[in-house]
């Protein structure tokens, strides 16, 4: 068997969760089925609900904050927990069910083959699966030109979190990650700290349990915020 | 309004911009909380540029003065900022309060398996 360059590299996916009890017994099973001995991490984000319950009944490899941090501070623990245990690549999927499980090859791939630091798993390059709705998407076409006219770099699904990083940069991301609304300004974090990104298509599913975070008045006040954010971050620089 | 007193408040809305954008660059401000700050530097600016429109909202509050009426809004302002702080300082001593408590239970757990470990 020929041995595949990076194939030595270690994984883990980092699953962070809030209330969603619901979507995590089949997402840990869509897992372990999915055949690649792959680590994960939940990251319980302090849930109101019976996640604790779900994921001990499981026997789920969890992490509970004791305090609510939001996304952006659910997914650093789990890039600090990557680091801390010598992983080479962590991959997020969240907690919702949304992201796939069966592209996650398509999005190791250009990391194992060094040709990328960081890949995201993007719903609008073939157009598949749920392509979220109509607001929605004008917002992320926006922080997409918005991006694109402070780093030079073409990202079509920026809010996605379907997305994996690896080497030094997961290790910089461990250390330097955004608190809210991460997605966006975490691309142009990287691009300032020189990392090379790529977009693979991936199909996402609706939600299926619970509900989002972010909907009506809450998207302007979004909007603004990351808009804000993104050219603060380009701002900031290294 | 007096020339002199629109060009004073002119530049010191704008010294006070450069002054917000230089902590936020040093990320000695987090974006969160400066927003708060940042919109009430916006309507200042408005109403210290557009004069007609600060003399129409002032005398609409009863004011006579069109500097009185800034200075009432830069109050109001000032009132909600601090009320936000208030909220974000109540809710991390919540939040400082359970890190403290369950620091200390792990701490006496792992204390317990130590103990346990001696005597073995």
């Amino acid at each position: 068997m020929t041995e595949k360059k990076g194939a030595s590299m270690r994984t883990l996916i980092v699953i962070p969760a809030y209330n969603e009890a619901a979507n995590l017994e089949k997402l840990i099973d869509d897992i372990v089925n999915y055949g690649e001995n792959i680590d994960y991490i939940i990251i319980n984000d302090c849930s109101t609900d019976d996640s604790l319950e779900v994921l001990n009944r499981c026997g789920a490899n969890y992490i509970n904050l004791p305090v609510n941090l939001g996304i952006g501070g659910a997914v650093q623990t789990g890039y600090r927990y990557a680091v801390c245990k010598r992983y080479d690549i962590a991959v997020q999927i969240d907690g919702d069910g949304q992201h796939d499980v069966s592209y996650l090859r398509d999005i190791l791939a250009p990391l194992e083959k060094e040709e990328a630091d960081i890949v995201i798993g993007s719903r609008f390059l073939n157009k598949k699966g749920f392509q979220s709705t109509f607001t929605r998407r004008i917002g992320i076409s926006f922080l997409s030109g918005l991006i694109r006219i402070l780093t030079g770099i073409r990202i079509y699904d920026v809010t996605s979190g379907y997305r994996a990083v690896s080497g030094k940069y997961l290790a910089l991301y461990a250390e330097h990650y955004p608190t809210d609304y991460p997605e966006p300004e975490a691309i142009v974090k990287a691009v300032t700290w020189g990392a090379c990104i790529k977009e693979v298509p991936v199909a996402m599913k609706a939600r299926e349990k619970g509900h989002s975070s972010i909907s009506g008045m809450s998207s302007v006040y979004y909007m603004i915020k990351v808009t804000l954010a993104v050219i603060l971050c380009k701002l900031q620089g290294k | 309004m007096s020339a002199t007193l629109r060009i004073v408040l002119i530049v010191g809305v704008l010294l006070y911009f450069i002054i917000v954008y230089i902590m936020l660059k040093k990320k000695l401000l987090v974006l969160k909380y400066t927003l708060l700050w940042l919109l009430t530097g916006i309507v200042m600016l408005v109403l210290v540029l557009f004069p007609g429109l600060l003399e129409r909202t002032t005398h609409l509050l009863g004011i006579e003065l069109p500097i009185n009426g800034l200075f009432t809004f830069g109050i109001g302002f000032m009132l909600i900022i601090l009320m936000a702080l208030t909220s974000i300082v109540s809710k991390q001593a919540e939040k400082i309060r359970v890190l403290t408590q369950q620091l200390a239970l792990i701490e006496k757990e792992i204390k317990e398996k130590n103990k346990g470990e001696r005597y073995k």
